[in-house]
């Protein structure tokens, strides 16, 4: 996926033409259901939300700048919002704070015209960054990516202490953001 | 806080995982429109993203593309209900074997035959319900919860399916009650569900949906009840 590619596919979206869905699933869909599938643990529950989010996609397709690619990071955030709001969709508490992507302008989903989309090759970087964590920086990773707890929660959860946590935290983001930026290890 | 401070949060600050004070001073910052946080949050955006990769990759089914794709196109009838009759039908016979396999072996032959035959036609007025223009789904429910399909036509009647019901006692029965606006609540049939709790309620039409605003279970005496006895413990707006 280049930028090209990307700002064909906002153009598309824009105008309304349904091919658009089709390139952006074949693009998407296949991570984003591995997502849901992930975090609600229920494939059929992974399909209707697959089925939700491109509908979502389609029904925002306006706000796509053309000039911007920026729908992938776009698409994979709405996902995890969805997926962690569908499992814990009892718990209004977590409801109000996950941050409302959703009603937000899409600023910061866009990217500069000339830089490429490095979306999918930063997700490369991070499945393979992932082997150069210890257990304890990706089990809190995963406690807030895909469960969405705090810090404070992670902390509860393992019984470890506040401070433990945000240095294991803090390693492990070093280590992703270093590897979707395309870094070598630091 | 201090950039440097800041430059560390901002995944966290993406991912909703940072405490609500920490959040908020970040808000505030960024609404004054400093620049290198802009950049910094859009970065920490694409690798929030890019974490999705740590989930085990799987292959979406192949029909799933079909059906994403058949609901943003301009609506072609046949598409549009096919997984969804094709997903009753598995119910259908769920259920079917379901009975067969708890039928009490003194029962006659020809009971089997009519609960089997029953169940054929409620599975054809199903297919009649989901096949028609006028027929609308909604869907509820989630992981923890009952949840399934509601189909309404008019001329059609209603369709009820899904699963994750709880197990009632053997004298008791679900009703479904269509709930209009104003007015008591109509009943659209009695059903069980089988002992993994799914459910399939077909209640023929032509029914009149003007004005229902939702459908709703309640637990019954086993022959059903004129109006609700007791509390719904599923309510579904259609509205
Ligand atoms: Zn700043």
């Amino acid at each position: 996926m280049d930028a090209q590619s990307e700002v064909q596919l906002g153009e598309k979206l824009r105008n309304s033409d349904p091919d658009a869905i089709a390139e952006a699933y074949d693009l998407y869909g296949r991570i984003a259901y591995s997502l849901f599938v992930r975090i609600t643990r229920d494939h059929s529950a992974a399909e209707d939300l697959v089925q939700e989010l491109f509908l979502r996609l389609w029904n925002r397709r306006r706000e796509f700048d053309a000039t911007r690619g920026s729908i992938g990071p776009w698409l994979l955030s709405i996902a995890r919002n969805m997926a962690i709001d569908y499992v814990r969709s009892a718990q209004t508490r977590f409801q109000s704070r996950l941050r409302p992507i959703d009603q937000t302008d899409t600023l910061h989903f866009s990217y500069k015209p000339n830089e490429p989309e490095r979306l999918m090759d930063a997700v490369k970087a991070v499945q393979e960054a992932l082997a150069d964590l210890k257990p304890n920086q990706r089990k809190v990773l995963e406690l807030a990516y895909f469960e969405g707890c705090s810090q404070s929660e992670i902390a509860d959860r393992l019984k470890e202490p506040l401070g433990t946590v945000k240095s294991w935290m803090r390693a492990a983001l070093e280590r992703m953001r270093a590897a979707a930026k395309g870094e070598a290890k630091p | 806080m201090t950039h440097p401070e800041m430059n560390e949060l901002y995944e966290l600050y993406v991912l909703g995982a940072l405490e609500p004070e920490l959040a908020s001073e970040i808000d505030s910052h960024l609404a004054e429109g400093c620049e290198y946080c802009v950049e910094r949050l859009r970065e920490a955006t694409l690798a929030a993203a890019a974490m999705s990769g740590m989930s085990e990759q799987l292959e979406p089914p192949k029909y799933l593309r079909d059906r994403v794709l058949a609901s943003v196109r301009p609506r072609k009838q046949s598409s549009q209900w096919l997984y969804a009759v094709a997903g009753l039908a598995a119910a259908c016979v769920l259920l079917f074997a379901y009975s067969l396999w708890s039928m009490n072996t003194a029962q006659s032959l020809r009971d089997r035959i009519s609960v089997l035959t029953q169940e054929r036609d409620q599975l054809r007025s199903a297919v009649e319900v989901l096949s028609r223009p006028d027929t609308r789904m909604v869907q509820f429910g989630n992981n923890n919860a009952p949840r399934g399909r509601v189909f309404l036509s008019p001329d059609g009647g209603v369709v009820f399916a899904g699963s994750q019901l709880p197990q009632i006692a053997s004298d008791k029965t679900f009703q479904l009650w269509l709930i209009p606006a104003v007015g008591p609540p109509e009943s659209a049939g009695t059903f069980r569900a089988n002992a993994a709790g799914e459910f399939v309620n077909v209640f023929p039409g032509p029914v009149n949906l003007t004005g229902i605003n939702a459908v709703a279970v309640s637990v019954e005496p086993r022959q059903g009840s004129s109006a609700p006895t007791t509390t719904p413990i599923l309510v579904v707006s259609i509205g």
